[in-house]
């Protein structure tokens, strides 16, 4: 940027993006830090808050590893879907809370992304109860998922593996990181303050430790209002 | 006569917005000059509300029909040379002009956050990051940064002597409550255009409704053309922000802002502008402000006019955060002090 850099200004400036050390960065660098201040995997979904517009639109982003990762299981998987269209469409009618669900196939996992009203556990509850033998049949196909079947019969345990592969949601403003940090740890956040700069190594860290993580809550068109609301105000209500 | 309403917020410090104009002023400043946001240009435009707008506020500017606005941008420092090419916040004041000669002003930047809760915390950061002589971060500095996985300090631009940045990361590293606001304008890049930016007013106000209701709310202008920044990797140019909004607004040529309008919750924070709303809160499209003219007169209409964030109307208060106070008494300071040309009067009840 200035242009009184010296030589050796300029080889340090230019280290990001030399082969050499980002290997270094990626075998060495990253494994001591991780190896001298592992993170908790912090918990997927939204965070609890008591302001209503926290709790509409909320996002849901499960991602579950498939047992067989050929394409022979990526097509057991859609067909799991694919035969259950007409019990789904109802499921969700019958919940009354979800703005959007969709399944995706990504790479060696199957993935359920939704935006639902209210509270998770009540989420996952009405849906077993709608929705319940879809996931039987999706159960059938994930890692972990035999225990789980049939899921009406083991709704604590499906809510608490739901919550465990629902992906971390990254703060929306990303000093509070350094406090979720804090708290996994059962520490009070922030106390004392963090060192500002060390923000991107606390993010690489936790990267590791939660390895897909959610960029944010959402970005929303209509924020703060929930299905029923909406259904209400359009006068399409069930 | 005080024209600007400050939210019943009284001061411990009574000479504290002097104190903060004083800890403002940079050494590269000039006294003719704002202590902050010294380089800016004065627009003209006109401001339509939104159907929507008049079921929330009572203000004579959200009841419907057109409003004469008079505005400024501007670039954050309170330095004398333009340097439009660096990271720096940017500054939007815009004042309605209502019926009777009477005038609102809303003062809005492009930082999402304040750096400081309270008056006295906001004049503590104001010293603490008072420029400094600005140098290159060593080689061996930056590598053993690297080693820690922590990023190195930017180069200095050329021409750039001093700099706050130490000493505002100094400040952020003792008080958590600074540390989006600094991180966040550490990063915040230059616009390709004053008008490809995204204005926060930052602080909370109270709005009143024809029905009584009260809400406690956050306004933002979004620009219609969208948001884009120079890219960080090329070498600031100095100045081109002032021709760029003269060369768009020449002729027919026109730039359009939607004014949004945030509404609180119970368990948001109404008094502290360091603490952000989480971007889920239900959002009002209050109206259109269309800017269509560079002020003829850019001394009467831009350095010397004084804008104020409490020089509010019937209809909208001041919340209770004590630094939206603190800054309504350094606007007039500041005012007084450059011989700028004293707000006019408002109608809020908050005004003598």
């Amino acid at each position: 940027m200035t242009d009184k850099l010296g030589w050796l200004d300029r080889f340090v400036n230019s280290l990001p993006n030399r082969w050499w050390f980002k290997l270094l960065s990626k075998y060495v660098v990253v494994p001591f830090w991780v190896w001298r201040d592992p993170k908790p995997k912090l918990e997927g979904g939204p965070r609890n808050s008591p302001q209503p517009s926290e709790n509409v639109q909320r996002m849901m982003n499960l991602i579950m590893p498939l047992k067989d990762k050929s394409p022979l299981g990526r097509a057991m998987a859609a067909l799991a879907i694919a035969q259950n269209v007409d019990e789904i469409f109802a499921g969700l009618d019958n919940v009354g809370t979800v703005h959007t669900a969709r399944f995706l196939i990504l790479h060696d996992n199957i993935c359920m992304i939704s935006v639902y009203d209210g509270d998770f556990s009540n989420y996952i509850r009405d849906f077993i109860g709608t929705v319940g033998s879809v996931f039987d049949g999706i159960m059938e196909l994930v890692e972990g998922g035999d225990a789980l079947n049939p899921t009406e019969h083991h709704i604590e345990e499906f809510i608490d593996w739901v919550h465990a592969h629902d992906l971390f949601q990254a703060p929306d403003f990303p000093t509070d990181l350094f406090g979720l940090q804090d708290a996994a740890k059962g520490l009070p956040p922030n106390v004392p303050a963090h060192e500002l700069m060390t923000l991107p190594r606390e993010l690489i860290l936790q990267l590791h430790a939660n390895p897909n993580l959610s960029l944010g809550g959402g970005y929303r068109a209509y924020p703060g209002f929930s299905a029923a609301q909406v259904r209400s105000k359009f006068g399409v209500g069930w | 006569m005080r024209c600007a309403a400050r939210g019943g917020v009284q001061m411990e410090d009574p000479e504290i917005a002097e104190k903060l104009v004083k800890a403002l002023h940079r050494p590269d400043g000039s006294d003719d000059l704002r202590p902050v946001h010294s380089i800016g240009i004065g627009v003209t435009g006109t401001f339509v509300a939104s159907d929507v707008a008049r079921n929330f506020c009572k203000a004579e500017h959200f009841q419907g029909g057109k409003f004469p606005v008079s505005a400024r941008f501007s670039n954050g420092s309170g330095s004398a040379t333009v340097h439009d090419g660096w990271s720096d916040v940017r500054g939007f004041a815009t004042r309605f002009h209502l019926k009777d000669d009477v005038a609102t002003d809303l003062i809005a930047m492009t930082l999402p956050e304040f750096f400081a809760p309270k008056p006295d915390s906001f004049l503590e950061f104001a010293k603490e990051a008072f420029p400094v002589r600005r140098e290159i971060e060593s080689p061996w500095k930056k590598f053993w940064g690297m080693l820690h996985l922590k990023p190195p300090l930017r180069d200095p631009y050329p021409g750039e002597t001093i700099s706050p940045d130490a000493g505002a990361i100094r400040f952020a590293d003792k008080y958590s409550y600074a540390q989006l606001g600094v991180f966040q304008a550490a990063t915040i890049g230059a616009p390709k255009s004053y008008v490809r930016a995204m204005y926060h007013a930052v602080h909370t106000f109270i709005v009143t409704a024809s029905d009584g209701t009260r809400r406690w709310v956050r306004f933002t202008w979004e620009p219609i053309a969208g948001v884009l920044n120079t890219n960080p990797l090329e070498t600031p140019v100095d100045d081109y922000l002032q021709d760029e909004l003269r060369t768009r607004l020449d002729g027919d040529g026109h730039a359009r802002f939607s004014l949004m309008m945030a509404i609180g919750e119970t368990g948001d924070d109404f008094k502290d502008s360091t603490s952000p709303w989480p971007p889920h809160r239900v959002r009002v499209m209050m109206g259109t402000l269309t800017i269509d003219d560079v002020a003829d007169d850019q001394t009467a209409q831009s350095e010397k006019l004084s804008f104020n964030p409490g020089l509010l109307t019937p209809g909208i208060d001041p919340s209770e955060d004590p630094v939206l106070a603190v800054r309504t008494d350094a606007y007039i300071v500041s005012s007084k002090q450059r011989g700028g040309t004293p707000c006019p009067f408002a109608r809020s009840t908050g005004n003598d």
